[in-house]
């Protein structure tokens, strides 16, 4: 069981790494987001579309990068928590039932 | 899937954002009822969101040569069904767009309906699906996960064909259009998102029995009752 949720987890990596790998070998690949790519269709559909609305607040560069990486830690924080309070809960119910043979 | 701010025309905005919002709503409700009734799992639910956040803070290069996402929401859709997971991926569409500059709040309706609200549903059919096809649980929620990521970039896909028809080819040709875009890319992410929680899928295995017998999910799974 062990074994297995790390394969899962190496194959996962391994996909992302090819993937990657594959997409920087085609020519020009500057890995855009789809989402810019996919607002450029929209003005290549309708190119006297204009966005009516900005956005309120835009971080500058340095500072959006370090609210992704808070994005990340937050969710990689909460979910590390519940996964290793889980495994000591499960590891103390196993040493109490040994403690009570 | 984030469809930028004031990318969509006011109407638009307006509708989708009177269409997702009693998801959320009912996503609050059952939130709230899950704490009351069922306070073991309510770490579990934070641990799904947790997921969610993760997951779609990482912009991951594609075979494309561009970058796009992960959603998160098929492994919390998996877990507690489709509707909590409107308001999970509100929360974090709502802080994407506030602090990242990532999607809009004129475009927040939209995006929270791709992602939170299809997005979870698709998921949580195929979840169903492969467990009356008797599949085992970890293709179950790989393919869950999968299907849940591709259904939220092609519903993105729709809103903006519907949006933006071609002038030539209409709705559907811009939905092709805007569909070629997002799916090549898409479709490695999804199988990664679909490796990942079949990995947190086959922990909660090993080590939350309690929780999912209260959520009494595969009641009949012998691996669940074995713990």
């Amino acid at each position: 069981m062990k074994g297995r949720g790390v394969g899962w987890l190496v194959l996962a990596l391994l996909v992302a790494l090819g993937s990657a790998l594959l997409g920087g070998l085609r020519e020009g690949a500057q890995f855009a987001g789809s989402d810019v790519r996919a607002m450029a269709v929209v003005n290549a559909v309708q190119p006297d579309y204009r966005p009516w609305t900005g956005l309120l607040w835009q971080p500058p560069p340095e500072i959006a990068s370090g609210l992704f990486a808070l994005q990340a830690a937050l969710g990689a924080g909460v979910l590390g928590y519940y996964l290793g309070f889980k495994r000591g809960q499960a590891r103390r119910r196993r040493e109490r039932a040994d403690d009570g043979d | 899937m984030h469809i930028a701010e004031g990318f969509l025309p006011p109407l638009h905005a307006a509708l989708w954002t009177a269409l997702a919002a009693p998801f959320v709503a009912a996503g609050v409700r059952r939130a709230n009822r899950l704490a009351r009734e069922k306070p073991q799992a309510k770490l579990l639910l934070a641990a799904s969101g947790a997921f969610a956040f993760l997951l779609s803070a990482l912009k991951l290069p594609s075979v494309t040569g561009s970058s796009s996402h992960a959603t998160g929401v098929g492994l919390g859709a998996l877990l507690f069904g489709p509707s909590v997971m409107a308001l999970l991926g509100a929360i974090v569409l709502g802080f994407q767009a506030l602090l990242l500059a990532h999607g809009g709040l004129t475009t927040l309706g939209a995006n929270v309906f791709a992602m939170a609200v299809v997005g979870p549903w698709v998921a949580f059919g195929v979840a169903r699906g492969a467990r009356w096809l008797g599949a085992p649980l970890a293709v179950g929620a790989f393919a869950a996960a999968l299907s849940g990521n591709l259904a939220t970039y092609l519903t993105t896909a729709g809103q903006l064909a519907l949006a933006f028809p071609d002038p030539a080819s209409g709705v559907a040709g811009s939905w092709l259009k805007f569909a070629a875009v997002f799916a090549p890319t898409q479709l490695p992410l999804a199988v990664i998102e679909g490796l990942l929680t079949v990995t947190i899928v086959n922990f909660l295995r090993e080590y939350s029995g309690d929780e999912l017998r209260a959520l009494e999910l595969w009641p009949e799974s012998p691996a669940v009752e074995a713990r």
